[in-house]
């Protein structure tokens, strides 16, 4: 069994392992020890607050096997991006030129700073070990943040965003930084993205990127390319996320390029399809018909769990058979409310 | 024998011929007979003042009197942008710096303008390839800063010159290929006719209206900002020696840059003299000066404006003109001229 659970102190050592191998492209998880330590610190934190309008809070969530009693992945969401700063993205804009005398018409790609997704609810840190990548775990690690959200609305923003990796060559280089940001900030990408340790919120941002608009057709075609192109670490996120509803082409990010991917949430399936039904105990035997992965969640806040289960179409029930295993992992027992939505 | 002097009804055809010559980045001299027509009667009724200062185009020709040939033309407009919006790129300065990174950021950056609107302009200026030679293409560059220092009060203070872009060997403007091309979706050469023909709505609507940082453009396009085409470089130098100067505007189609001046910081406003032509005598030969300089001298009359290049140079207020350059000038003993030296005087520059 996996469970997805808030991280907790006991969780700081694993932490520290996964970090040292994730992969580069994933620049929003903390690196050091101190750097985590203060993320779990935070996390706590933000989950035993008492929460009426969205701020600083940031959740940390893990995944865990419990069999191997291991940490297996992560999966964060910010409650408010910019955290009282701004969030800066770059926005693609579509500029109609139309000449009647000429019979001329067309439209120039665009690419304007803007601060649009400030307040935003952001999903991020999303890594997940190499051997569950295709299971329903990586599924579930997604969307728990999501059922949360769903079962918090006061905790988040009615949007969410998810920034993912743009490319990068093998030296780490970003052909997109390169005929932008470079200009700016006259420094290598990974070496911008360690003195800014990932963040699009800094006032160094406004100091540096351009101001007006840059037009597409300018740039090198390398740069154009890599324009809204995820890193194949991403590649499973990028699935699951627009599965769930995520729409990517409207924002990407300033340093890479990378797509952001982002939803009101009523078009998340997560919100939409998600189902409160009461627990009952079921009785362990097999059942006929067609079965479905579902991703089943406690109610509450600090004690969050998630898990999946296989069972058959929950779609009218009021009850879902849970075994005595999983009502204990998710600490629930006959009678109380879980949230329940198909993966 | 040269003479420049203002054009007249009867100069159409040569005209014509003259404007077949020309190629392409002269937007202002295509050879068209219609917009040469209506050109030549605005020309002339800019000299016989029956339309208001600022819609006249003084047109000049340089005429070979001894075969009646047209050898060149130039040309001055009252003033630009008054009926169609006139653009320029100009090229301001955006700082991008951050204390935190200690990251300064100097980046030079193209604003669409129309800051020119209202200046005068020095523009249509061709030589025929046979004339290219001796003092000729100075005389015919400068004749219009001696009508300018002649009759100032027809200009407005600011006086400018748009010079033609650098272009590749090939023809094409890098400068629009890495640019304009973008927005315009058509050939340089195209587009440098739809100016031409006025047709210049076109540039509002296509053109990016925001400003745009040149370190985006292509090294190629970067490199030719502000540069003229090869054959306009040493036209550039006559006008420098003006006083005329480049403040950072340039043609938003091939980068070409604009030359500038207050007309009260011209060579010719501050250094030209009026002199009367002196009395053919002995005691005027004997007081001319034995090394005398090239001088350009022009006639003081508005209508049939002329100007010579001559060795005669003036002595208090007097010069010993030749019979010869009296007519080229159609002026005589008596009579007021304007003289200036032709060359910049080395301890004046």
């Amino acid at each position: 069994m996996y469970v997805v659970r808030p991280v907790e102190t006991g969780d700081i050592a694993a932490l520290e392992t996964l970090a040292a191998v994730t992969m580069p492209g994933v620049h929003t998880l903390p690196k050091t020890r101190d750097k985590i330590e203060q993320a779990v610190e935070r996390s706590i934190a933000s989950f035993a607050a008492q929460v009426d309008i969205p701020s600083e809070e940031s959740y940390l969530f893990v995944l865990e096997s419990l069999a191997e009693r291991r940490i297996v992945g992560t999966a964060a969401i910010f409650a408010s991006a910019g955290s009282n700063g701004t969030y800066f993205s770059f926005r693609n804009d579509v500029i109609q030129q139309v000449s009647r005398d000429l019979n001329i018409c067309h439209n120039v790609h665009a690419l304007t700073l803007c601060s649009e997704l400030t307040a935003y609810s952001q999903l991020s840190s999303f890594y997940v070990d190499e051997a569950l990548q295709h299971g329903p775990q990586a599924a579930l690690l997604s969307r728990s943040r999501l059922l949360f959200a769903g079962q918090q609305p006061q905790r988040f923003g009615d949007r969410f965003f998810v920034p993912l990796a743009g490319v990068t060559d093998e030296r780490g280089g970003s052909p997109f930084w390169d005929a932008l940001g470079r200009k700016f900030f006259k420094m290598d990408f990974l070496d911008a993205e360690r003195v800014i340790g990932g963040a699009r919120n800094r006032t160094l941002i406004v100091e540096l990127m351009p101001h007006y608009p840059v037009y597409v057709p300018l740039l090198p075609g390398d740069a154009q390319a890599a324009m809204g192109q995820i890193h194949p670490s991403g590649e499973l996120a990028f699935n699951l996320l627009t599965a769930e509803g995520f729409e990517a082409d409207e924002y990407i990010d300033i340093f890479d390029g990378g797509p952001i991917l982002q939803a009101h949430k009523h078009a998340l399936r997560t919100f939409t399809d998600a189902r409160t039904l009461r627990v009952r105990t079921g009785d362990g035997q097999p059942v006929d018909g067609p079965l479905s992965n579902y991703a089943i969640a406690n109610s509450a806040a600090p004690a969050f769990r998630a898990v999946t289960i296989t069972c058959p179409d929950l779609e009218g029930c009021e009850a879902v058979a849970l075994s005595p295993e999983v009502q204990d992992i998710l600490r629930v027992v006959e009678g109380d409310s879980v949230t329940c939505v198909r993966i | 024998m040269l003479v420049v002097r203002a054009i007249n009804e009867n100069d159409l055809d040569a005209l014509y011929s003259m404007a077949t010559q020309v190629g392409t980045g002269m937007t202002t001299l295509k050879p068209d007979m219609k917009m040469l027509g209506d050109r030549l009667a605005t020309a002339c009724a800019s000299f016989a003042e029956t339309i208001p200062p600022e819609e006249r185009d003084y047109m000049f020709v340089m005429e070979d009197v001894s075969n009646g040939r047209i050898a060149g033309v130039c040309a001055i407009k009252g003033a630009v942008g008054l009926t169609e919006p006139f653009y320029n790129y100009r090229i301001g300065t955006l700082v991008h710096s951050s204390r935190e990174l200690n990251v300064f950021t100097k980046m030079d950056t193209l604003y669409l303008s129309n800051d020119l609107t209202g200046s005068s302009e020095l523009c249509s200026l061709f030589l025929h390839p046979d004339y290219r030679q001796g003092h000729n293409g100075k005389l015919l560059s400068k004749s219009r800063f001696l009508f300018i220092a002649q009759f100032p009060h027809l200009f407005t203070q600011k006086i400018i010159a748009e010079m033609r872009g650098y272009q590749a060997d090939d023809g094409s403007s890098p400068f629009y290929e890495g640019l304009g091309r973008h927005f315009f979706k058509m050939d340089f050469h195209h587009v440098d006719d739809l100016t031409a023909l006025g047709k210049k709505s076109f540039i509002a609507e296509l053109m990016p209206r925001q400003p745009l940082y040149i370190d985006y453009l292509p090294q190629e396009a970067q490199e030719v900002v502000g540069q003229v085409h090869k054959s306009t470089a040493p036209a550039r130098r006559l006008l420098e020696q003006e006083g005329m100067h480049y403040e950072g505007y340039v043609d938003i189609f091939d980068a070409g840059p604009v030359l500038q001046a207050r007309v009260s910081e011209l060579r010719a406003i501050r250094d030209s003299d009026l002199a009367t032509v002196a009395l053919n005598t002995d005691m005027t030969h004997a007081c001319a000066p034995a090394n005398p300089e090239p001088t350009l001298v022009s006639n003081t009359i508005l209508k049939d404006f002329r100007m010579i290049v001559t060795q005669a140079t003036p002595v208090n207020g007097a010069i010993d003109l030749s019979t010869t350059d009296q007519q080229l000038l159609r002026c005589h003993a008596g009579d007021t001229v304007r003289t200036l030296p032709l060359n910049v005087r080395k301890n004046n520059v």
